[in-house]
């Protein structure tokens, strides 16, 4: 019914290689959990009250907390990095900001010393607020198994709520961004009911970028999160604004568009309607914002 | 149950310890080592009552096992004073009343502390992002931005 | 006496807990360290809003290794209340919330506890329920107490039996229908409220032992243990001498550790398990669902002017949502009911105020007591009807509020308050009538007033005792009942006690925690009565030490006490200029000349003070000669903007004035101030979700939000006017409360003037705002 005083009981281990990993999940399987940051899973823990057999934490896995930046190919982020850590490396700040703008919107300074952006992806949260930028970045994720490591597209991985494509026996060993095209600038906007700290009730990523091939000039990525079961593009609409020189009537078509592709359910911490009209919203914003960035750039 | 054997520098002095792995660094505190200082608000991460320093980073204590945090070291609001004397950050809270019921202090204290040493002088705007996982139901929280500007015009904390 | 240049009234002191708080010394209920033979507990909660419990099997989960206890409702007949005694410790036969304990589990670990619970199997049998208080109190609800004419009950207090209605305070005064045909405009409508919480940084945590002497001890995070300990007693037939309420500081009160909610749990649990301690603390989970709310309220209100503004009528109902049990909601809805006009003078009145059980948590005191439920609609309807009238507002508040002797609702003078001048500096503050630009082009900005009043809801003989006593080295020690819950109690006592012994104020110690076996009494902390109440007791108390000492030393000097003062720890004499130093004498008394013998000895002041005017008001019209002690008031005005791309709002500017009689601490009042201000507003956010099965939603600081570090208006202009009370000490009143009563109407009302848009109820959610944004300005279409 209601959540438990402190966590249920189980058996914290720590895994020193990727072989612990598969070992423990083939040989005990469902009475496996992984651990990164915990500050979601801690929570779903005491929420639910369910005895775990095995914690299993991942944090100290070789390689798991770096991050490596590459002029060329992009950057690679380690699942266990926290979101401050993340934030504030200087690689990220300068190429890839929008992650940065990101995280930093996240719960508070204590959660993310330790939430990581491995976290984050695997708990599949439709209302996730790394998710949109990464998905506008393009990002892959590193997917660690038995039989070797793949690499999966961002927008692939998430399929539904709570859900994602690992499958048995794999973890997520860090995500790879390749570089956002030349001169691209990146909003994510956040609404949330208080003005920081909060979920996002609707969150919107807009990356733009020079684009001469297109009779607009230039070219918008779009994420949107809490609006479906995953968080998502809009390919539709991102085609729309590549097509016409752009105005503040196209953006707010371009917005109306994207309120038309969103999917949201009333529930505790909002209207659907409302919902709806923040994607509308928050989606203008973003694109006016971007595109006033690059004109002055 | 696995009981693990542990060991956590807390404000400066090593302590060796037996730890169920279920038990938070927050229950290990109050209930194994009498650290009362450090309070229970929600055990979910979102009001900062629990908060202490890890290596010096601000953490929710309830949302962190202890068995995870071995050789590291914590830092409580009890290892804030030295010798009996306040940090000025301390003494700013007392002088500014920026204490009513005190539940939420010692959070704020730590968060506080560490925000003024890896930013001594922060803006009300660095203070409210820092402080937004603090919450407090009695002061309305201005007095302790002001305290902790105070502070920071005081050179700051140890 | 006179009050020297240095005197502590009026100065802004530093507090007596602070260091303790911020060294992480201050001891909490939570923190008490028990030793090993500690057990924890945890309730079973009903699943139900409403239903007949059929069975209740505990084998099972008693087998579970660990478990030392299981009790139920079953062997306890007996219910608690405070002014209406309708609740059971646990559910016995009928479960009336989603969260209503009914069983209680008492193990050697709180995980043993925490299995055992899920172990406990109930059969219940499923009845209909009722949430809304209108719908409540219509003859065809479900019937939710069906021996309400069976509870005993205070004589203030009138049930209907045989309804759900607990309490209905009348007010009948003049001719309410033959005034309408006077009035040249009369406004109407209906105002909504859910109910809310508390929300106290401290969860709710009791510890009890009971020992096989039959003596039993109970620490508990309380307000009030007198109050406690009388409730727990009466109920289970025990007497007060066998039971010991030992309350520490507390970490947040806000009137929901008033009274009696889940500590009586836990002196059954111990009773259960003689002579080991027992203990429950409640999660924050818990702390949302389980514990008292602020009363969810429906008012219908009319109300009408002639044609020169000035008030001729009001009809009004207040339907209060008082929650399973009203034992304490039922003296709400009576102190909104005798209050039920607002600070404004009405000729013609006819209300009636209604504490309706529905089936929702217990409702009961918080912050304001009924005076922020009902100031919801009527400071909204107010500006309403100024604005028909074609008045300003704050010149309307100004024409029809309440002054010093003016009859009021209730038929008694008014008490000396001067709620003008706090109009006219919020106004000032806020500088109304000066338009101001918004801080963006996508913003809209309005200001808005609201003036309050409230008088402590209290029974007509509540009583405030202590005593003064001294250590060798002529420290002080106050001993009190009285709770220090953040507000700074501690502070004030240690102030008035230095300030009526002439010593300093630094060597005054406060005794904490409270102890029922120790501390004088004190009828409960609430109703921002302790600068007041206590604060007279400790006066007394103090002046008494203080004649005992000058008597003593008047003796051995042979000279008359009025030609003796103290004077930072000396006896002075005008006369002679002699000298006598306080420590020591204070316990050892004075030798006499050549030690032919001693005089004085071991110095014990005592003081109390109970008001002894408080009358009964007629049951049918609500008149009487006096309703209340006093009356303070205060004016807030509101600056904020709205933003029209979200809805959502933000308060940039609050100007909060109050009459406190006599600021005793200045500083302090402003933290009142302060803290107020922004309760205030977060409670205009603010809401229990339930959805229909009565299970509340949002259980966790994620989806019931309060305001945070950076929801803060950008300044609150806080100041205060002092109109001294005749029976304060120094003339002073309280104003804990009051600083939060009219924020949410005040910011309702800045954002009718920002949009144009009239919000009658709570909360005032962003996604509400912004759907009527776009209705009115015909947007997105």
């Amino acid at each position: 019914m209601l959540a438990r005083p402190g966590l249920p009981d189980f058996d914290y281990m720590k895994a020193e290689s990727a072989q612990d990993v598969f070992r423990l999940l083939k040989e005990r399987g469902d009475e496996v959990k992984l651990l990164m940051g915990g500050t979601d899973l801690f929570v779903q823990m005491r929420d639910r009250n369910e005895s775990v057999g095995i914690l299993l934490d991942l944090k100290h896995l070789p390689g798991i907390k770096d991050i490596s930046y590459d002029k060329k190919k992009g950057i690679n982020i380690g699942a266990a990095v926290t979101l401050n850590q993340l934030s504030a490396h200087p690689d990220v700040k300068d190429h890839f900001q929008i992650l940065s703008q990101s995280a930093d919107t996240i719960g508070n300074y204590q959660v993310r010393n330790r939430a990581t952006l491995g976290g984050n992806i695997c708990n599949a949260s439709p209302s996730a607020d790394m998710a949109p930028a990464a998905l506008v970045l393009e990002g892959e994720v590193f997917l660690s198994g038995p039989d070797g490591e793949r690499m999966m597209a961002l927008d692939q991985f998430w399929e539904g709520p709570g859900k994602t494509a690992l499958k048995e026996y794999e973890f997520l060993a860090a995500v790879h961004f390749p570089n956002p095209p030349s001169g691209a600038v990146g909003r994510y906007l956040k609404l949330g009911r208080s003005k920081m700290g909060d979920l996002a009730i609707v969150g919107v990523a807009v990356l733009g970028y020079p684009d001469s091939e297109v009779p607009a000039g230039i070219r918008f990525r779009i994420g949107i999160n809490s609006t479906a079961p995953t968080v998502y593009r809009v390919p539709q609409v991102e085609e729309f604004l590549a097509q016409a020189p752009l105005s503040d009537d196209i953006l707010r078509q371009a917005a109306g568009e994207a309120m038309k592709v969103s999917a949201p359910i009333e529930d505790v911490r909002a209207t659907a309607l409302y919902q709806k009209k923040m994607v509308n919203n928050l989606t203008f914003k973003g694109l006016k914002e971007v595109w006033n960035q690059l004109v002055i750039s | 149950m696995v009981i693990h054997t542990i060991s956590l520098i807390i404000n400066g002095t090593e302590e060796q310890l037996q730890v169920p792995s279920n038990m938070t660094l927050l229950h290990v505190l109050r209930d194994k080592l009498g650290f009362t200082g450090t309070k229970n608000g929600c055990e979910a991460g979102e009001c900062g009552a629990c908060t202490v320093l890890v290596d010096g980073e601000p953490m929710n204590s309830c949302l962190v096992l202890a068995v995870e945090l071995n050789g590291r070291e914590i830092t409580t609001v009890e290892g804030l004073a030295e010798d009996g004397k306040l940090t000025p950050l301390q003494q700013a809270f007392v002088d500014l009343n920026a204490v009513q019921c005190g539940y939420c202090t010692p959070g704020m204290l730590m968060s506080a502390t560490a925000l003024l040493r890896r930013n001594p002088h922060p803006s009300e705007t660095d203070i409210q992002e820092a402080l937004i996982g603090n919450l407090c139901r009695c002061t309305g929280y201005q007095r302790i931005i002001d305290a902790i500007l105070k502070a920071s015009r005081n050179g700051g904390t140890r | 006496m006179k009050n020297s240049e240095s005197s502590l009234i009026g100065q802004s002191v530093r507090r007596t807990d602070a260091i303790d708080k911020v060294t992480g010394c201050a001891v909490f209920v939570d923190d008490i360290p028990f030793g090993p033979n500690l057990l924890h507990s945890r309730l079973v909660r009903s699943p139900h809003p409403h239903a007949l419990i059929i069975s209740i099997d505990t084998k099972e989960a008693e087998q579970l290794p660990g478990v030392r206890a299981i009790v139920t409702g079953k062997d306890l007949s007996a219910r608690l209340g405070l002014y209406l005694i309708d609740r059971p410790i646990f559910a016995e036969k009928r479960v009336r919330y989603f969260g209503e304990p009914v069983a209680g589990v008492v193990a050697t670990t709180e995980d043993i506890a925490v299995e055992a619970v899920k172990l406990v199997k109930i059969e219940y049998e499923v009845l209909p329920a009722v949430y809304d208080p209108v719908e409540s109190a219509q003859p065809d609800a479900p019937l939710l107490h069906p021996d309400l004419g069976s509870y005993a009950v205070a004589n203030f207090i009138f049930p209907e039996p045989g309804t759900n209605i607990s309490e209905h305070f009348k007010i009948r005064k003049g001719d309410v229908e033959a005034s309408w045909s006077d009035c040249e405009a009369i406004a109407e409508e209906q105002f909504r409220l859910p109910p809310i919480e508390h929300v106290p940084l401290e969860t709710h945590t009791s510890i009890a032992l009971s020992e096989k002497s039959g003596q039993i001890t109970l620490w508990a995070s309380s307000q009030s243990p007198f109050a406690m300990r009388d409730m727990i007693a009466q109920c289970l037939g025990i007497s007060h001498s066998k039971l010991r309420v030992i309350a520490p500081l507390v970490g947040g009160g806000f009137g929901g550790k008033a009274g009696v909610t889940m500590e009586a749990c836990a002196v059954v649990m111990a009773q259960a398990v003689e002579g080991r301690p027992v203990k429950l603390r409640l999660t924050r989970e818990e702390e949302f669902v389980g514990t008292s709310v602020r009363q969810s309220l429906v008012s219908d209100i009319k109300v009408g002017c002639d044609k020169n503004g000035t008030l001729l009528g009001m009809e009004l109902t207040y339907y209060f949502g008082g929650g399973a049990y009203n034992d304490y909601g039922v003296n709400i809805a009576r102190a909104a009911g005798y209050s039920c006009t607002g600070p404004y003078n009405v000729p013609n009145v006819k209300a009636d105020s209604l504490c309706v059980y529905t089936n929702h948590p217990v409702g009961s005191a918080m912050r304001g007591f009924g005076m922020p439920e009902i100031h919801w609609g009527l400071e909204q309807i107010m500006d309403q009807l100024a604005e028909q009238i074609g008045m300003d507002p704050v010149e309307f508040r100004l024409k029809n509020c309440v002054r010093t002797d003016d009859e009021i609702v209730s038929g008694m003078k008014m008490t000396p308050i001067d709620l003008e001048t706090c109009i006219e500096k919020v106004s000032k503050a806020i500088r109304w009538g000066k338009v101001e630009k918004p801080t963006a082009p996508n913003k809209k900005r309005g200001k808005g007033i609201a003036i309050m009043w409230k008088a402590p809801a209290m029974p007509p003989n509540p009583g405030s005792s202590a005593v003064v006593i001294f250590n060798e080295d002529a420290t002080v020690n106050v001993e009190i009942g009285g709770q220090e819950l953040g507000q700074g109690a501690f502070t004030v006592a240690a102030q008035i006690a230095a300030e009526m012994l002439g010593v300093s104020y630094e060597s005054v110690t406060v005794s904490y925690p409270l102890d029922t076996k120790y501390s004088p009494y004190e009828w409960q902390t609430v109703a921002s009565r302790l600068t007041w109440s206590m604060g007279n007791a400790v006066k007394a108390a103090a002046g008494d030490a203080r004649t005992q000492i000058l008597e003593t030393v008047a003796d051995h000097w042979d000279e008359e006490i009025d030609d003796l003062t103290i004077k930072d720890g000396l006896v002075i004499s005008f006369k002679s200029e002699r000298e006598q130093p306080l420590d020591k004498m204070v316990i050892y008394g004075l030798p006499n000349e050549d030690f032919e013998g001693w005089k004085g000895g071991p110095v014990v002041g005592r003081g109390h003070f109970m008001p002894t005017y408080v009358t009964n008001l007629d049951p049918e019209t609500g008149q009487g000669t006096r309703a209340v002690v006093h009356y303070t008031v205060g004016a807030q005005a509101v600056d904020l903007e709205v933003d029209m791309e979200t809805g959502q709002l933000e308060v940039l500017n609050i100007a909060s004035v109050y009459d406190v009689g006599r600021a005793i601490n200045p500083d302090l009042i402003m933290t009142q101030i302060e803290g107020g201000a922004v309760h205030g507003m977060s409670s205009a956010f603010e809401e229990l979700k339930f959805n229909e099965s009565g299970e509340v939603l949002n259980s966790s600081f994620v989806d019931y939000r309060i305001a945070t570090m950076a929801d803060i208006p950008r300044k609150i202009h806080g100041d205060y006017v002092e109109t001294p009370v005749d029976d304060g000490p120094w003339g002073a009143r309280g104003v804990g409360e009051h600083v939060m009563v009219q924020t949410a109407p005040a910011i309702a009302n800045a954002l009718y003037d920002a949009v144009g848009i009239r919000f009658p109820d709570l909360p005032l959610s962003a996604d509400k705002i912004f759907l009527a944004l776009e209705e009115k300005f015909n947007r997105g279409k």
